[in-house]
């Protein structure tokens, strides 16, 4: 329609410093100690009444959640960085400085407790085929190795809740969270541990515990990965 | 990088920016905030496994 202008919204990434310096793309809306990283959307776009769809069609998905992340991620090692859930969305940039005010002690309180540190991912994977141990001759010897490979799953469970409890006691907070299904992770191997873990930016001391981990476990079916650094997605409410 | 490795760090990232972070029901998002965009999120996913599992 001629001269009718298309609604827009403000698009909250997080919220760091005010004397943090905007990432590209985005601005810093400012307000006492802390700014918001926004962006302007078209609610053509993001509003209310077409985002449900927008969130089944798995292109627009990927895009919007790589940008959400790539907005973050160029935070990491800079500045603190208190990340939002995708899709907080404002009509106005009072809003969003509202949302500053209403908020602003528990956003500072996350980025002091964020500063200076990172988020790590492990996953811990377990694949009874690679379980070491000699090859089944009679039947008898193929019942045992059944009874052996139950056992070692179980088993498998247990290390992974070890595992955790050492890669907590390294970090300076960690979160464990669901393993993923087969039907998402689309892998062989079962998910055994999915945790988060809060650590000095720059510190090996944690990734040298989780090598030393896979070493230990290698004869046992159990592998280790290593993802990030992201940004704090896991410690980022106030009461985590 | 394979489809299926694009895959997994597509689930990595969806896990942490749908998932989690700091939630703010945004005044023009107050209804799909929470639970069913989580939701949302995953069934998509899902479907999305399901499609690159028959192409192979």
């Amino acid at each position: 329609m001629i001269g009718t202008t298309p609604a827009v919204g403000w698009y909250v990434f997080g919220v760091v410093p005010s004397d943090a310096a905007p990432a590209p793309g985005t601005y810093l809306v400012e307000r006492g100690p802390l700014a918001a990283i926004a962006a302007e959307v078209s609610l053509a776009e993001f509003g209310e009444e077409v985002l449900p769809e927008r969130l089944n069609d798995r292109a627009w998905l990927e895009e919007k959640v790589r940008v959400h992340e790539a907005v973050l991620q160029s935070f990491v090692g800079v500045t603190p960085v208190v990340p939002l859930r995708f899709g907080a969305i404002y009509h106005d940039l009072g809003d969003v400085r509202r949302l500053l005010a209403e908020r602003g002690e528990g956003f500072e309180a996350v980025l002091e407790r964020v500063r200076g540190r990172v988020e790590l991912g492990v996953k811990a994977w377990f694949d009874p085929t690679r379980v070491t141990r000699p090859a089944a001759g009679s039947g008898r010897e193929y019942l045992q190795q059944r009874r052996d490979e139950l056992s070692s799953a179980r088993d498998a469970a247990a290390v992974a809740a070890a595992a955790h409890e050492r890669l907590a006691s390294t970090a300076d907070a960690a979160v464990v969270n669901r393993p993923h299904p087969r039907e998402l992770t689309g892998r062989d191997e079962q998910m055994l541990l999915n945790g988060a873990y809060l650590v000095p930016d720059g510190d090996e001391t944690f990734a040298a515990e989780v090598a030393r981990l896979a070493e230990e476990q290698l004869g046992a079916g159990i592998t280790f990965e290593l993802t990030g650094p992201w940004p704090p997605y896991n410690f980022a409410e106030d009461d985590a | 990088m394979t489809a299926l490795e694009e895959q997994v760090t597509l689930v990595e990232l969806v896990d942490r920016v749908l998932h989690k972070g700091v939630v703010i029901a945004g005044d023009v998002t107050l209804s799909v905030a929470g639970v069913d965009l989580v939701y949302l999120g995953l069934r998509v996913l899902l479907a999305s496994v399901a499609t690159l599992e028959e192409s192979r």
